[in-house]
């Protein structure tokens, strides 16, 4: 399926309007849509970016925390339109179709398991493949409550299990939610080369839940918002400047939501908990004082 | 008759060496191959900071590392030899610790068979051969105890306060022997030829001729007898032993904090005194401390968590500090027992110092000795089995295991009253023939 690449002036000035403005609910895809092309049913958006900059999600976490951006290079590229030259007008870009998210497992440790279809599967994707090195890239803007452990999927990397991968945000590992803050996590996931282009890709994120803070019911309530997936590739042969990060929109065929139950202490205890915490050290504290004084 | 015990004695350290090495290979299969990793996370931690100083860096750039510089520095050959290397000298200071126990009871004239069991107590124990193998830092800090404890045995004041005052820079929780040192360290310290004399260990029960030799005139007031235990704890050899740690534990945290500033401070000695941990673990203040942690702890509080360790530590230094060793294994009982963060490796910490108590115990194996091992591991089990429940089920059962944390400290003081009740108190330190006599003609 031909699909259109323009090049994006307007995407840079949207970025560096919306970082200058603060707006902390510009909504994520006005930050790829601005050159957006209707083909088909899913609305597409491209963005050309010197290779050098590896990860997007950044951009993504100013948004959610309401920050004003540091500086990003990203402001810097003046002629994005030269980047975005000499790449085929005809390009058959494997495009996603399906996408599914799954939270797995059961108490504090789970996992996000994206499983994503790729609708032009057979020898157009193998093609594509043989000229560009492609990579799918999943953001991840995880919610208050729950972490990612920037060491655990440095380990994945080194397993092979990921191309790379990012923690943006609050890496804490220890203190609850209460006194952390959110944290955003880009997953780059190779195309295995082969003759057989797999069809249907599964990432599994590993994920933590925090000490929630206190409420009555027990359990704390924590819900994934909407994640971003990307296609980023570049020419192979070439090695060009440029790297192209196209991303699926979602709002047309929403994720399936992904909700976690997490335990969570009860504020009406702490009288009964503390007094009988406190009672109890000095009840046993005095028994081995004691013991230890009547010894003869 | 000696040689067969010679043997047997290396037959052991060889077993326990062999079993150790065994372990690690099978650490390193098991993290390349399984889901779940054998080695510890903590090692992971000490490995990454060793990288970020062999890389001309700070420890401190890897996010948890709450040690003495000294750590990464030992773990150096890591990134330059075998990411295994800090397990093989964790694993060296464990064995180390088995012959330091051995030393200990030699020179305290214990038999050799029942030295051997003391020091199989250690060896062998699941607890240490796993701790050590996983990449916990731990037996180093047993190994510096017992060479402290061997030195002022053998009357070498200021290596002792050498290797004190550095393991109390790694470890702070060593700070919690120093006044029984001292104490022990006064004036019956050093027999008429300069060094102490030791006691020597008797299978008869030897209560009552050790209390006489203290007394040696009738305290006219408690303000007098008061008197007399301070001032005899003003001597050339404490001073020294105080002078000396002291200026090796504020020296060496002058050095790190000069190279790595506040980072040091923080990370490797403020966290550990200020720490409120809400997550759960064995205290029982854990869950008191998530309760609170949105609205913090007033000074109250603080007071009232301190209280019942404070109260604890003094009866038993005042009580025991001149059978030293015994004294030493029930402060760190209690010390673990009443902190406000209780993880498994802390057991570690007076593990070591149990089989150097063992030959002085009147309780068997059979029945006493069995059920407080029972008491302990089974109240263990079943704090263990309500935090599962909790982390890896996710069921809200924050009130179940805070109770479980309450009968596992209810466990933890039935095993220390057992063990008072049962021990021959037995002074590590005589005093002198020379003096007892001096002693004898006074009170004529």
């Amino acid at each position: 399926m031909a699909v259109r690449i323009r090049p994006c002036l307007l995407a840079v000035a949207f970025f560096a309007a919306a970082w200058v403005s603060g707006a902390s609910s510009v909504p994520q895809q006005v930050l790829f849509n601005s050159c957006s092309e209707k083909v088909d049913n899913s609305q597409k958006s491209f963005n050309c970016m010197p290779c050098s900059r590896t990860y997007v999600a950044d951009a993504y976490l100013d948004a959610l925390t309401g920050q004003l951006a540091q500086h990003r290079d990203l402001t810097e590229v003046p002629e994005t339109a030269d980047l975005c030259k000499g790449l085929d007008d005809d390009l058959d870009v494997p495009v996603l179709s399906e996408v599914h998210r799954q939270l797995v497992g059961e108490g504090s440790h789970r996992r996000l398991v994206y499983s994503v279809k790729f609708g032009n599967c057979e020898d157009d994707a193998v093609k594509f493949l043989d000229g560009y090195a492609a990579n799918l890239v999943i953001i991840e803007k995880l919610p208050s409550g729950v972490f990612a452990d920037p060491f655990e999927l440095q380990h994945f990397v080194e397993r092979k299990v990921f191309l790379d991968v990012a923690v943006f945000g609050d890496t804490n590992l220890e203190l609850p939610s209460a006194l952390s803050n959110r944290s955003a996590v880009e997953i780059h996931f190779d195309f295995k080369p082969s003759t057989t282009m797999d069809c249907n890709l599964v990432v599994e994120l590993p994920l933590h839940a925090r000490y929630p803070p206190l409420d009555s019911s027990g359990y704390a309530t924590v819900e994934f918002g909407s994640p971003d997936l990307l296609l980023h590739y570049r020419k192979k042969d070439t090695h060009p400047d440029s790297c192209i990060w196209v991303s699926k929109n979602l709002d047309a065929e929403p994720v399936d939501k992904a909700v976690w139950r997490v335990p969570c202490g009860n504020g009406a205890h702490a009288g009964f908990v503390s007094s009988l915490t406190f009672i109890s050290a000095l009840v046993c504290s005095m028994s081995v004082v004691l013991a230890a004084s009547l010894i003869s | 008759m000696a040689a067969t015990t010679t043997t047997l004695r290396w037959r052991v350290m060889a077993a326990s060496a062999a079993l150790r090495v065994a372990l690690v290979a099978y650490g390193e299969w098991q993290d390349a191959h399984l889901e779940v990793r054998y080695t510890d996370v903590d090692y992971l931690v000490f490995s990454d900071a060793a990288a970020s100083v062999a890389a001309g860096g700070s420890p401190f750039a890897r996010a948890t590392y709450r040690y003495s510089p000294l750590l990464a520095f030992l773990l150096l050959p890591n990134s330059l030899l075998h990411p295994a290397w800090g397990k093989l000298i964790f694993s060296a200071a464990d064995l180390l610790v088995g012959l330091f126990i051995d030393t200990i009871l030699r020179l305290r004239g214990v038999p050799e068979k029942t030295r051997i069991w003391s020091v199989v107590a250690w060896l062998f124990n699941p607890f240490t051969f796993t701790i050590g193998t996983r990449g916990n830092c731990e037996p180093i800090v047993c190994a510096a105890v017992l060479w402290v404890l061997i030195c002022l045995m053998k009357g070498q004041v200021l290596q002792a306060a050498f290797w004190y005052g550095l393991i109390v820079h790694f470890r702070i929780y060593p700070i919690i022997y120093a006044v029984p040192f001292v104490i022990v360290l006064g004036k019956n310290y050093a027999g008429p030829a300069g060094r102490p004399i030791l006691t020597q260990w008797s299978s008869k029960q030897q209560l009552q001729s050790d209390k006489t030799s203290e007394n040696v005139e009738e305290p006219t007031s408690l303000l007098a007898s008061l008197w007399i235990f301070l001032s005899s704890l003003i001597t050339r050899n404490t001073i020294l032993f105080g002078l000396f740690s002291g200026s090796m534990f504020f020296g060496w945290t002058g050095v790190f904090f000069y190279l790595y500033g506040w980072d040091f401070l923080n990370e490797a000695l403020l966290y550990h005194l200020t720490r409120t941990d809400p997550r759960h673990n064995f205290s029982i203040y854990f869950y008191h401390i998530y309760l609170h942690h949105q609205q913090g702890f007033s000074s109250i509080q603080k007071l009232a968590s301190f209280l019942p360790q404070l109260m604890v530590q003094l009866a038993l230094i005042l009580r025991f500090s001149r059978d030293l060793p015994f004294c030493l294994f029930l402060q760190t009982v209690a010390f673990v027992a009443f902190n406000k963060v209780m993880t498994a490796q802390y057991f570690v910490w007076f593990f070591c110092l149990l089989p150097l108590i063992l030959p002085w115990t009147r309780m068997k194996l059979r029945w006493k000795g069995l059920a407080c091992m029972l008491v302990w591991m089974g109240s263990q089990l079943h704090w263990l089995m309500w935090a599962y429940l909790l982390e890896f089920k996710g069921r809200n059962v924050f009130v179940q295991l805070w109770v479980a944390g309450l009968v596992f400290l209810a466990a933890n003081t039935f095993v220390m009253i057992m063990v008072i009740r049962h021990h021959k108190y037995t002074q590590l330190f005589s005093v002198s023939t020379k003096s007892r006599s001096k002693v004898a003609a006074k009170k004529e």
